[in-house]
């Protein structure tokens, strides 16, 4: 009798100790999905995102307004979350210090997976795929046909700052010389005013630029030579959000509707009258 | 005339000289419709990116400069005050910020110190939780309630980093007076208090005007550095202008020419000012 009551208050005991741990679990569990960045931006009814100007990614139109492949995913992105979107415009050189400190919820913004780049965020499974290619000036560079050739200690290369671009610079032409800019446009008035040999950027910036000035600009060759990942940046330790982009990725592919955008504004330029 | 007949010629062959060096084609007629746009749904012209840019500019100087001349008197009596440790305060304060490069502040005091201090208050709920009527005033005076945390980090930052100047100019307006000044209205039985609001700043006043209105139109000019942390004045919405137009020339001249127009303007006001006081 006794032993089956000390059984009985011991049996007691664990069952309420494991539902305390249980509970506890249970604690945790909500409070991190309360916490994720997901829920915060159903709760505010708008999702913040962090980009930056690249032509066609991200561009202002003559009314003002953002428009670009990556404006088009993220307006769908909020459309089907059923929150506003709100567009934070910053420096591509800020850009993860922005996100790290909740400038903003989500970096969509042609963002290249990198190693280097995912010890600091998150990144989405990719969404889209881009390639560095390169664009050369006539005065300085003609009859450069390949990489090599513009792997010497006399040539200059530009490339935007901070970008995937500077890095591929780096790796495959580590003995030219690389000059940084902040922008875009200003490593491309640096190329037209023939201070520097070459420029390196996400396809399909140089062959727009090739075609816009023939007289000045070349094609050294015609694919890119970098394939790259890219996906959605967001902060770390956030399992509920990374889900979620990931499912919507499959789900907007699988629709084709990815591949559409994709397809609008990176090989045709009916776009084109929007910005000027 | 002289002057500037000659300034227009340069002007002219560094236009000439850019086109055939460089073979820049000039288009000038991308630039009116970034200033104003028509807008159809409500029938009128409304301000565009560069134009909003503008707005923005000078919503930023105008409260940065207010702030940082409260800023700069209350530093300056500190400074000249009888109390250690108020001058100790003063003295680290403009040291501080003198020796500090601008871009450094800019960053310190967004990531930091305007991170931190934000998210302790909980402003962004608030924020959001405003009425219609409210966020258009906002909007109109300040910066749109999204984008009010950022702007009111650059505000604080720039009356920070002007704020230094101003104390340095204040106090050395009320230094310049001269000590028969303080003697006399001593001797008549005033308070320090007194002293310093009657007799000494009235005349200190007409001394710190002109190195002051340099430091405001200095404030406007200083104001371009917070685009590097995303506020959306006149050079942020120029820049991200050119990466989607690559016209470069055309927008840079174009925001030179608008900063010039909103610092000479001041600086003619001030004009004006300095010479009413005289007469008075």
């Amino acid at each position: 009798m006794r032993r089956n009551r000390i059984i009985g208050v011991l049996l007691a005991c664990v069952v309420i100790a494991c539902s305390g741990a249980l509970l506890a679990a249970k604690g945790v569990r909500e409070e991190l999905t309360g916490q994720s960045t997901i829920e915060q931006v159903l709760q505010r009814g708008v999702l913040r995102v962090g980009m930056s100007t690249f032509v066609p990614w991200a561009m202002n139109d003559k009314q003002g307004n953002l428009v670009g492949f990556e404006i088009d995913v993220a307006r769908r992105l909020a459309q089907d979350m059923g929150v506003k979107v709100e567009f934070v415009p910053t420096k591509w050189s800020g850009i993860l210090p922005a996100l790290l400190t909740g400038k903003f919820d989500i970096i969509i913004g042609g963002m290249g997976i990198t190693p280097e780049r995912n010890l600091k965020v998150n990144f989405s499974m990719p969404y889209d795929y881009t390639g560095m290619s390169m664009v050369a000036s006539t005065k300085l560079a003609r009859g450069y046909k390949s990489l090599a050739d513009f792997n010497r200690p006399n040539v200059t290369i530009a490339a935007r700052i901070g970008t995937t671009a500077a890095a591929s610079a780096k790796k495959y032409c580590p003995r030219a010389k690389l000059r940084l800019f902040d922008d875009e446009s200003q490593a491309v008035q640096e190329l037209l005013n023939g201070r520097v040999h070459a420029l390196i950027a996400s396809a399909p910036l140089p062959a727009f630029q090739a075609l816009e000035y023939p007289d000045r600009l070349f094609l050294p060759f015609k694919e890119s030579f970098t394939r790259e990942p890219i996906g959605f940046a967001v902060v770390k330790g956030d399992v509920d959000t990374l889900n979620f982009l990931n499912n919507w990725i499959t789900v907007v592919g699988a629709e084709g509707w990815l591949k559409e955008r994709k397809t609008y504004w990176f090989e045709t330029k009916q776009w084109k009258n929007l910005i000027e | 005339m002289v002057i500037l007949g000659v300034l227009t010629a340069v002007a002219f062959w560094i236009a000439h000289r850019v086109r055939v060096d460089l073979r820049y084609n000039w288009d000038w007629e991308v630039i009116p419709q970034y200033l104003f746009r028509f807008d159809q749904d409500r029938g009128a012209w409304v301000p565009n990116l560069l134009a909003q840019g503008f707005l923005t500019t000078l919503r930023l100087s105008l409260w940065a400069t207010l702030l940082a001349t409260l800023m700069g008197t209350v530093m300056a009596l500190f400074r000249i005050s009888r109390s250690l440790f108020r001058r100790m305060v003063g003295r680290t304060y403009v040291e501080l910020i003198r020796n500090m490069p601008p871009l450094v502040l800019v960053f310190i005091v967004y990531y930091f110190i305007s991170d931190q201090f934000l998210r302790a208050v909980g402003i962004e709920g608030l924020l959001r939780s405003l009425g219609p009527g409210a966020r258009e005033f906002l909007a109109h005076c300040c910066a749109p309630v999204p984008k009010l945390p950022v702007f009111a980090a650059a505000v604080v930052m720039l009356a920070l980093y002007e704020g230094a100047y101003i104390t340095e100019i204040v106090r050395a307006g009320i230094q310049s007076i001269e000590k028969g000044q303080w003697e006399a209205s001593s001797a008549i039985g005033l308070t320090r208090w007194q002293q310093m609001r009657l007799v000494i700043f009235p005349q200190a006043t007409a001394r710190i005007l002109p190195p002051l209105a340099g430091q405001v139109i200095s404030t406007i000019k200083d104001s371009a550095i917070v685009s590097v942390i995303s506020i959306q004045e006149l050079t942020f919405q120029g820049l991200e202008i050119m990466s989607s137009t690559y016209r470069t020339f055309e927008i840079w001249i174009t925001i030179t020419a608008m900063y010039f127009m909103l610092t000479f303007a001041c600086s003619l006001a001030v004009r004006r000012l300095e010479i009413a006081m005289q007469r008075r």
